[in-house]
């Protein structure tokens, strides 16, 4: 009777209790055998996801949360933290440096995530369609994405040199163009990191694409193409709609990296992080300086709860504006 | 409509050759279809009307035109995939007017066309739905829509059954082969199930590797393969092969009890094969005669099916395995020996070397 009880003690939940072994038709199941199967696999779940749970709320969670209650303090590192009020929020909006730092993270945002998408669909879309060589151009494009953001931001920063060290003035050059500043003007030097910052993305983006299109069965092309479509409608009725999914989680992907991008711009510029008149700032580098260069946490903290609820706003906007309608 | 007519079709990829010349006309409004085991050119010679493969040499013609370079839209056939390739993001109503996408019609008659193929399929209110709602033979339906609402020339099916239930299969049988009679259209339709070809060709053509066996009605194919796979391949169960050589008294067939009289079409070829259909194979109690127009097998019984309207028996024969019927659904038990008879004029002749076939073996007065 026990196992019968320990057995209905839980509604809803489908078990099977063993039946009773014909050696020992009266013992009742102890411990863990008491368990029905489905208990037993809910208790290894948890097992196996106790500890990695446990190291999140420690390093991640607990962190997060108290960025929100540091934002309101003026914490400096040396004095203990004393309660501010939104006193770090109205420096923040009477800073006309954290404004020119906002509008550089969206520009950041909005030319770099469309101009990165689009730039690696196209390359997919004819990648795909190539046989001659197909895996060494596929592994050139991915390449970047292998290599640290440090060696690469260090290769661009020689590219946009003045001549004659620089590669692309030299470029210029020969075609009787003038010698552009790019790093060390304040209009060039954002959509000039912007290049780079594109390029080391665009490998991981061409292969998702490449993978979304080889998700599509190749009869709905063929079916198309009886019905008599041309290349273009058949890209825009067949592929776009079906490669939705693959471009909603790049563009999310692709807009978080672009809000959050720092090691691009902090290494193309070290002399003076940020470029000229910060012209190239982006907001996290700017929470960099406030904490670790002016030690001021709280100021920090309160930035970093800003870039928090814009990544938040502008992904759950995106989610939404590209959700599946049923 | 339509006439299709290939010409020495041949398809090669790269060093492979997959089609070999074939030859074939198909009539205006004819249902043909294309039978054989995997890997046989069926499906390959289908992508070549289509204008999905290129035609590596010969001529296909259709209407009268020649469209071996015409891209599929210049063609004006239409198609039905066995992943039914309906768009998961559009509407039936949607996927249904696809086929009219560069059509050039107003929209009422786009409207019009679509409705009225909806009808005839009984798709009518499902026309909403997105077709991840839909079972697989309704999926089946908006694809023939999808086809029908062109008007085509000619109609294409690449195994459009095999992702369905038997039961679906049938039904779906049924509903393609009504919907040939009223539309009339020529039709290709290419399957592995023999049943299919068999119940809703009008002339089925058998492929094997490449080449066609044999074109004929599903009669003439029945009744008078031309060769061994023909036989085998078209029928269920299959037909039953004996090897037999020439004895002083007749043929003699091994596994059966006594010589058979030998039939002229017989003379000269030294080791045959005698084909008898099960159907035409059935048990008996009485022992085994000595009429030389009577085939008389015995051997064990291995195994009996029940299948309803007829029981099968499996007999193991000193020739080799044989299917029989049972008579009167009395079945012999399993490890008795058994008898069946089939009158010689029912027994199909092939040499055993070529797997040619020589022809029925008549009965003698």
């Amino acid at each position: 009777m026990a196992r019968i009880s320990a057995r209905t003690s839980e509604p809803g939940v489908v078990t099977t209790a063993p039946l009773p072994s014909p050696t020992s038709p009266e013992a009742p199941p102890r411990g863990w055998h008491r368990l029905s199967m489905s208990q037993k696999q809910v208790v290894w779940a948890w097992g196996f996801l106790a500890l990695p749970i446990l190291f999140y709320a420690g390093i991640r969670f607990y962190p997060t949360l108290d960025a929100f209650w540091l934002s309101l303090t003026d914490w400096n590192l040396l004095r203990p933290a004393r309660f501010v009020g939104l006193e770090n929020y109205a420096r923040l909006v009477s800073d006309p440096q954290f404004w020119q730092v906002f509008n550089n993270t969206f520009a950041y945002l909005l030319i770099g995530t469309p101009t990165s998408i689009v730039i690696a669909f196209v390359i997919a879309y004819y990648l795909d369609r190539v046989r001659f060589m197909h895996g060494l151009i596929r592994a050139l494009y991915f390449l970047p994405f292998l290599t640290t953001a440090a060696a690469m931001a260090w290769v661009w920063r020689w590219f946009y040199q003045p001549p004659p060290i620089g590669a692309i003035n030299g470029f210029l050059a020969t075609f009787g163009i003038p010698a552009q500043p790019f790093l060390r003007s304040t209009e060039q030097a954002l959509p000039a990191i912007m290049v780079t910052a594109i390029w080391a993305g665009l490998g991981f983006q061409i292969i998702i694409f490449m993978a979304g299109l080889r998700a599509i069965p190749g009869t709905y092309y063929e079916a198309a193409r009886i019905d008599g479509l041309g290349e273009l409608a058949i890209l825009r009725k067949i592929t776009l709609p079906l490669l939705k999914p693959t471009t909603v989680f790049l563009v999310v992907l692709s807009s978080i990296g672009f809000l959050r991008i720092f090691d691009q711009v902090y290494n193309m510029t070290t002399n003076d992080p940020g470029g000229p008149l910060g012209s190239t700032k982006p907001l996290v580098l700017m929470i960099y300086q406030s904490a670790f260069s002016s030690y001021e946490m709280g100021y920090a903290a309160a930035q970093t709860v800003v870039l928090f609820s814009i990544l938040l706003v502008v992904s759950l906007l995106q989610l939404w504006i590209l959700r599946e309608r049923t | 409509m339509a006439t299709i007519e290939l010409e020495n079709i041949v398809k090669r990829f790269g060093s492979a050759t997959v089609v070999h010349g074939l030859d074939l006309a198909i009539a205006d409004g004819e249902f043909v279809a294309l039978v054989g085991p995997s890997g046989c050119g069926k499906s390959t010679t289908l992508r070549m009307i289509a204008g999905l493969e290129d035609v590596s040499a010969g001529t296909l013609r259709i209407g009268g035109v020649v469209v071996n370079h015409h891209e599929p839209k210049r063609r004006n056939v239409a198609m039905v995939f066995q992943n039914y390739a309906i768009y998961p993001h559009l509407t039936v109503r949607e996927n249904i007017a696809f086929g009219l996408y560069t059509s050039g019609l107003p929209k009422e008659k786009k409207a019009a066309r679509v409705d009225e193929a909806a009808r005839i399929l009984g798709l009518e209110d499902l026309l909403d739905r997105r077709p991840a709602a839909l079972s697989g033979g309704q999926r089946q339906r908006v694809a023939i829509g999808r086809a029908m609402v062109r008007n085509p020339s000619a109609f294409l099916f690449d195994e459009p059954l095999s992702n369905l239930d038997a039961q679906l299969r049938n039904q779906m049988r049924i509903e393609i082969k009504r919907l040939h009679q009223r539309i009339g259209a020529t039709t290709v339709y290419v399957t592995h199930d023999q049943v299919e070809a068999m119940t809703m060709a009008d002339r089925i053509v058998v492929m094997r590797d490449g080449r066609i066996l044999q074109i004929g009605t599903p009669s003439d194919l029945y009744d008078a393969p031309a060769d061994v796979f023909t036989a085998r391949f078209i029928g269920t169960p299959a037909m039953n092969l004996l090897p037999a050589s020439h004895g002083p008294d007749g043929l003699v067939v091994e596994g059966a009890a006594a010589p058979i009289r030998a039939p002229a079409s017989a003379a000269g070829v030294a080791r045959l094969l005698v084909g008898v259909r099960p159907q035409d194979l059935v048990c008996t109690d009485a022992g085994a005669g000595a009429d030389p127009d009577v085939l008389t097998v015995t051997g064990t019984v291995t195994a009996v099916e029940p299948l309803g309207p007829e029981t099968h028996v499996h007999l193991d024969t000193s020739g080799g395995p044989v299917i029989a019927l049972a008579a009167d659904r009395a079945a012999p038990p399993v490890g008795a020996p058994a008898t069946a008879l089939a009158r010689t004029r029912a027994l199909h002749l092939f040499d055993a070397a070529s797997e040619q076939a020589l022809g029925r073996a008549a009965e003698h007065a």
